[in-house]
């Protein structure tokens, strides 16, 4: 009987706890509140005959590798896992011919929180103990079990070939079991279906598991997005945790139970009658056929490049997915997005973009040299929002020499606009005939939930963000060219990029003074408690800087600060929205000041100045700018302000935009009062443009210049409304019943509309008899204000 | 609240009525999947208005052992000549009756008796056809009650001859509320004194309840939870339902002596709702130590909505959390992150009655319960030494049923699967009538031991028993990991074609037997991958069926 397959032992139930439960001191492991310590802690295993260092917790992440933070402003440890750990090892050594990872996943995606129901993670799991023994290995999910000190991992590709083979044995049957119940018979070959390519990679052949044939569920074509076959779910729970955690939408959960269970919408109704936005994320996630597109989004920009210009060609999603930045994407949602990709053969001299102007497309350098040109002043295509003579408020030039050359080594251009909405920093050519891919922001979106490409393109776009910024610093005005050289110089190695979250205190008054800041992105307010009140003393736009008044407060003259209070904050400064900084530490600005004397002198004059100037403003004045910035004001570059003394509600303004944009206004005459100024619900052009984040299709989008448009390819999710803290985009119904469809539109500052001739006046405001309507930055709006009453 | 919310619905009106759900969906400020993720993973809960006369008759191990199956085909038969909404009759997972049984469950949704749930056991398929006859003609027979079935015997455990004055939960409140070193000292002599008499988590697990204590003790934090698991749906197995019954006093105060050792915020004690006067005799429990002044904190009685896999502790957890009965990834585990992510302290109703008699009266965690049940002359619960045999304690039982002859046992529901009489262990062949029946020697022998023993007489037939066993664990799984899910719905594939003669006995015996090595990779897989101890034992009685049954096996395939 020993050659009997039934002759194992018998399994048992209920262990006491899971391998690994508790530390080498027997205490059990509190494994979810990970500490702030755990960052700095060493966990050393080995992973298929190698040893491997990791941090024993990472900070969490959201779905964009964005660092999550808790009310309190800190971080939240994660534990890493062991598949964190293998992949890791993985990613060192990437590119090598024929690797590919050696723990196959289904239910887990990097960008999601693991919940380890696939089990085709499974890795041999043991330890050596002190006696140098090894214990009896046991199967762990690797996408949930943390790592611990001395734990002796086995994946599928261990030389033991032992573990091997009782790792794939138990992996095998898992897909097996999947296979025979949710593949056909005779697979077709979809290279976006991982179940049928795991089963390819293991050779498995579920034949034996295809006992009673399952009726199956009807299929679900009710949406106009995507279409459900419950058939060939597995359920992997990923498309619940796109709607729910990556895209807030809450509509998808498991319903039934066991056997029977299934993935539900609402309360189990179907997909188009649920409360479901259309999005996509679900079935960009779904791991097999189960949810499927039902046409791929194209796009009028690509067809208008197909179709006018003979050097652009078509990119097939494979094609995509072949570059090594793309290689983890999921291929659905390539396929599905075919109208964010087009490939182009770029004549020596032409511009792949140019300075200044906004943007949602970045290039994929494949042959080619390429030269970029960089004016000083960087960002004038935004101020100058009127519509330009033709697409585009370029500012950019190639005169003279290129600043610096681009090849395919450097992977990517044009990131930068779509990473940060900011216009293009740079004009770039190509210096001879090559190939790009220009890609659209939503891809570069979707690739960095893959932490191996978000690194990648995270490391690029912190070098060039910081020598842009050093390339054009406002206080090195004072210095000469070759002491602003030796600055440059100094600096580059001893300034980092930090990122701020909307809200986000980067520090609070009395502190010690740590930094100085440069703001690259984004708004910063400065608050002060005075008289036991806390106070707005002022914000501060992006190219400014501060943090100095702390750095330099031995040299400044200034009965305020007391000895007791030098080196320390004046003031506490706070995200306003997405801010992005340079910060140079208290040590290295000091050395600088000591480098170059005249730097010295500039700051402890704008720092006295700043003293002064903060105690000019009276409370109502603190009072009012508080307001101002609590409306976001401080973001629009083109608030639509209606001076409520003069406006006598004629309805003007909204008919004028309802009859130039096919009978649906753009604007509502409602919205927030700011002193005798109604600022309309329209567009207002924010500096931080809120609304173009997470677009899946790329529909919305500043194209050239400032406005923002939305294009016919909406599939009408909804993201961008919400993202909208200022209600400026709607909603509307297409068509009825079942088919209907929604649609987003928002105020595009009558890009496409005939202007009355005489004016460049947007409709709403050209239309107002009583001139009571007009278009203004925040900025302007607050100099009008703070003057008046100041 | 969306569980209790449901209950409430379902209380009211029989069923959860659809348009309902939106409601509280709204009421409780939660998304409409997850009211329905909830709704529909319970089978307490039905989405259509009930019939008249609602017939559940339980199918598994000794129900179907002692004729649950000819009850269930002859209530259907009637009921397939009934309309529809007058009744309804379907099988249902294990009732907790198994010492009377074949058991039904019956409501009848009547003006005036809506939603009663009345119990009828011990019928013959003729009796239970009268049964429903009357029922639906509008009588309504009295139903069996748990109380009457007293045995009259006076249990050890209970040190207080059922007059409760609650002294061990005195003694540690007086010690603790001193404060200080004195509390602490007091808290190590409880957790040492657990150490000592050796007592075992009595669930099924039998880990050291004292590490399991120390545990929740060391974990930081100052908000922890106590959790009394009184779900007990394994077939067989209804030891807890009569603790709860007789002693619920005993059960309280062992979670009041844990709450006070731990500082707990609340206590739960999670009972099958199938359970009815047990969940009574808590809550009157849980009132009179309130009325004597020693609840200490929060006590209360969670009623489950149903399922095997809510006994899980994991999943039992994530009930309390009104989510689905789906096992938790380990670790971490529930010492130190439990309910709402806090330390929170599971222990089984038995373990916590032994605590009283443990800190008062003796010394060494020396008894046992027994759940009996199948071919024995007198099925029930029993007290009983550890490490009693298992020959002495079917004598205990009655002896075998008819003086028929031993042919198996199952001693832990179908977990275990199915022992014969004559094992191989380290010395050599040894009769299982002699086994000692304590945790640890199971162990050694590579057998798994719980609360409840099974006995099979000759006339058994354990191919049947096998697939109802693989049955209940399909019925029960959860769906949450793919190798449980699928996995024993395959194996039930597998064991119907076993059991209808439609596999060769060549394919399942043999080192070539394709069916053979298919099942031993199938359970082996199983074992190794799925998140709970279900889908890990699941395919048990399979591998006990094969490996020592062969002859059931054959006679069948012979036949077919």
């Amino acid at each position: 009987m020993s050659t009997d397959p039934l002759d194992g032992d018998l399994a048992f139930a209920h262990d006491d706890e899971a391998l690994f439960a508790r530390d080498v001191d027997g205490q059990l492991i509190r494994v979810v509140s990970a500490t702030q310590q755990d960052y700095d802690s060493a966990v050393t295993l080995t992973i298929d005959g190698d040893e491997i260092t990791v941090m024993k917790a990472v900070p969490s992440t959201d779905a964009q590798g964005n660092i999550v933070n808790d009310e309190h402003g800190h971080t939240v440890p994660r534990r890493t896992t062991i598949y964190d750990a293998v992949t890791t090892l993985f990613n060192r050594r990437r590119g090598s011919a024929g690797r590919r990872h050696p723990v196959p996943t289904l239910c887990h995606r990097e960008h999601m929180q693991p919940v380890g129901v696939c089990r085709v993670c499974v890795v041999a799991l043991g330890r050596r103990t002190d006696a140098g023994q090894r214990t009896e290995e046991r199967l762990v999910p690797a996408c949930v079990h943390p790592v611990e000190p001395g734990m002796v991992v086995h994946t599928m590709a261990s030389p033991e070939p032992a573990m091997r083979e009782r790792v794939e044995g138990s992996v095998r049957v898992v897909v097996e079991l999947m296979a025979a119940d949710h593949l056909p018979e005779k697979p077709t070959l979809a290279p976006s279906d991982e179940l049928t390519a795991l089963a390819a990679r293991l050779g498995v052949d579920a034949a034996r598991f295809r006992l009673e044939a399952r009726e199956a569920p009807a299929a679900d074509r009710s949406s106009h997005l995507i279409d459900v076959d419950r058939a060939r779910c597995i359920l992997c729970d990923r498309c619940s945790r796109a709607c729910n955690d990556v895209r807030s939408n809450f509509v998808i959960g498991r319903a039934g139970k066991g056997y029977e269970a299934k993935i539900a919408f609402d309360l189990d109704v179907d997909l188009g009658a649920s409360t479901c936005v259309s999005c996509g994320e679900c079935m960009i996630s779904c791991p097999t056929e189960a949810l499927v597109f039902r046409r791929p989004v194209e796009s009028r920009w690509r067809q208008e490049r197909l179709e006018i210009a003979e050097q652009h060609y078509e990119v097939s999603a494979e094609d995509l997915q072949r570059h090594p930045l793309f290689e983890d994407m999921p291929l659905r949602f390539l396929q599905w997005n075919v109208g964010a990709v087009v490939g182009w053969h770029v004549k020596r001299g032409q511009a792949l973009c140019r300075q200044g102007e906004t943007g949602g497309t970045a290039f994929i350098l494949l042959r080619g040299r390429f030269g970029f040109w960089k004016r000083p002043g960087g960002q004038g295509g935004l101020l100058s929002w009127i519509r330009p003579p033709g697409r585009g408020a370029s500012s950019g030039t190639l005169a003279g020499p290129p600043d610096g050359e681009l090849t395919p080594d450097d992977l990517i251009v044009g990131e930068m606009t779509c990473m940060n909405n900011q216009p293009r920093a740079a004009t770039v050519a190509a210096l001879e005939d090559g190939e790009v891919w220009i890609v659209r922001r939503n891809l570069l979106y979707v690739v960095q939930r893959d932490r191996h490409a978000r690194e990648r393109l995270d490391r690029i776009y912190r070098e060039r963000a910081l020598e842009n910024h050093l390339r054009d610093v406002s206080f090195f005005a004072d210095l000469d060219e070759s002491e602003r050289a030796a600055c440059r110089k100094f600096l580059a190695d001893r300034v980092e990029l930090v990122r701020v979250d909307p809200g986000q205190v980067i520090f609070n008054q009395g502190e010690r003074a740590d930094a100085f800041y440069m703001i690259r992105h984004g708004h910063v307010k400065t608050t002060q408690a005075i008289n036991g009140q806390q106070r707005v003393l002022s914000y501060m736009r992006p190219n400014t800087y501060f943090g100095e008044i702390g750095l330099v407060s031995r040299e400044v003259i200034d009965s305020s600060i007391p000895p007791s209070r030098w080196d320390r904050r004046t003031a506490t400064c706070t995200a306003l929205d997405h801010v992005e900084l340079v910060r140079v530490r208290r040590d290295d600005f000091r050395e600088l000041l000591r480098m170059f004397p005249a730097l010295l002198k500039t700051f402890v004059s704008i720092a006295q100045r700043r003293l002064t100037a903060d105690y000019g403003w009276s409370p109502n004045v603190n009072g009012m700018l508080a307001e101002f910035l609590d409306q976001g004001l401080y973001n629009g570059e083109k608030l639509l302000v209606l001076d409520m003394e003069a406006c006598t509600r004629c309805d003007l303004c909204v008919k004028a935009c309802g009859d130039s944009h096919g009978g649906v206004s753009r604007l509502v005459r409602d919205g927030p009062r700011f002193d005798r100024y109604l600022i309309a619900g329209a567009c207002r052009s924010c500096t931080d443009p809120y609304c173009l984040v997470g677009c899946p299709v790329d529909a919305i989008h500043r194209e050239g210049s400032l406005e923002t448009v939305i294009e016919d390819h909406c599939i009408g999710c909804g993201q961008c409304a919400r993202n909208c803290p200022y209600n400026a985009i709607h909603m509307v119904s297409v068509g009825t019943g079942v088919a209907a469809q929604r649609l987003a539109v928002s105020c595009d500052l009558c890009r496409d509309v005939v202007r009355h001739p005489g004016s460049d006046e947007v409709r709403c405001v050209y239309s107002c008899p009583h001139h009571a309507a007009f278009r203004i930055s925040g900025d302007e709006l607050w100099q009008r204000l703070a003057g008046a009453k100041g | 609240m969306i569980i209790r919310e449901l209950q409430r619905l379902h209380r009211a009106r029989g069923f959860v009525p659809r348009a309902e759900l939106s409601t509280v969906a709204a009421r409780l400020g939660v998304p409409l999947y997850r009211v329905h993720e909830v709704v529909s993973f319970f089978p307490q809960f039905r989405a259509t208005p009930p019939p008249e006369v609602d017939v559940r008759v339980c199918r598994d191990m000794t129900c179907r052992l002692r004729g649950g199956g000819e009850l269930l085909d002859a209530c259907q038969a009637l009921a397939a000549v009934r309309p529809p909404e007058q009744l309804a009759v379907e099988g249902v997972s294990c009732l907790g009756r198994c010492d009377r049984a074949p058991a039904m469950a019956v409501q009848v949704h009547r003006p005036g008796r809506e939603g009663q749930t009345l119990r009828y056991t011990r019928c013959t398929p003729t009796q239970g056809r009268e049964l429903l006859e009357r029922l639906t003609a509008g009588s309504v027979p009295p139903s069996d009650h748990d109380a009457d079935h007293h045995d009259g015997r006076a249990w050890e455990i209970d040190i207080y001859g059922g007059k409760p004055d609650y002294a061990a939960a005195r003694q540690l409140a007086a010690r603790v509320s001193a404060g200080g070193a004195q509390a602490a000292a007091a808290c190590r002599q409880v957790i040492e004194r657990l150490r000592v008499a050796g007592l075992l988590g009595m669930g099924g697990a039998g880990g050291r309840t004292h590490k399991k204590w120390n545990d929740v003790y060391m974990a930081a934090g100052d908000e922890k939870y106590i959790v009394c698991c009184g779900d007990e749906s394994e077939p067989g197995t209804f030891k807890d339902r009569e603790i709860l019954l007789r002693t619920p006093h005993l059960v309280l105060e062992g979670m009041l002596v844990a709450g006070l050792l731990l500082q707990a915020r609340r206590g739960y004690v999670y009972i099958r709702h199938e359970y009815s006067e047990q969940i009574a005799r808590m809550r009157a429990a849980i009132a009179e130590a309130e009325a004597q002044g020693v609840l200490a904190f929060p006590v209360e009685v969670f009623v489950s909505p149903g399922g095997y896999i809510c006994g899980e502790q994991t999943a039992m957890i994530q009930v309390l959390e009104d989510k689905r009965a789906e096992p938790r990834n380990r670790p971490p585990e529930l010492q130190t992150n439990g309910l709402w992510d806090k330390p929170t302290l599971v222990n089984n109703v038995e373990t916590f009655a032994w605590v009283p008699s443990l800190l008062l009266a003796r010394d060494m965690a020396s008894l046992r319960f027994f759940a009996v049940s199948g071919d024995v002359e007198v099925p029930g619960v029993y007290e009983v030494p550890s490490g009693i045999t298992l020959g002495a304690l079917i004598a205990r039982a009655g002896g075998m049923r008819g003086g028929r002859a031993f042919k198996a046992v199952a001693p832990s529901g179908p977990s275990g699967g199915f022992l014969p009489r004559w094992l191989e262990g380290p010395d050599g062949p040894f009769d299982v009538l002699d086994w000692r029946l304590e945790v640890q020697g199971a162990r050694e022998l590579g057998l798994m031991l719980g609360g409840s023993i099974v006995v099979f007489s000759e006339d058994a037939d354990l191919k049947d028993q096998a697939l109802g066993a693989l049955e209940f664990f399909r019925n029960e799984s959860c769906g949450k990991c793919v190798p449980c899910r699928i996995g024993t719905q395959k194996l039930v594939e597998i064991a119907t074609r076993i059991r209808d003669g439609a596999i060769a006995v060549d394919a399942v015996y043999g080192a070539d037997a394709p069916v053979g090595r298919t099942l031993g990779e199938l359970a082996t897989a199983m074992k190794d991958t799925s998140i709970c101890g279900l889908g890990t034992v699941a395919a048990n009685p399979m591998r006990t069926l094969l490996r020592h049954f062969r002859a059931d096996v054959e006679r069948h395939a012979a036949r077919g």
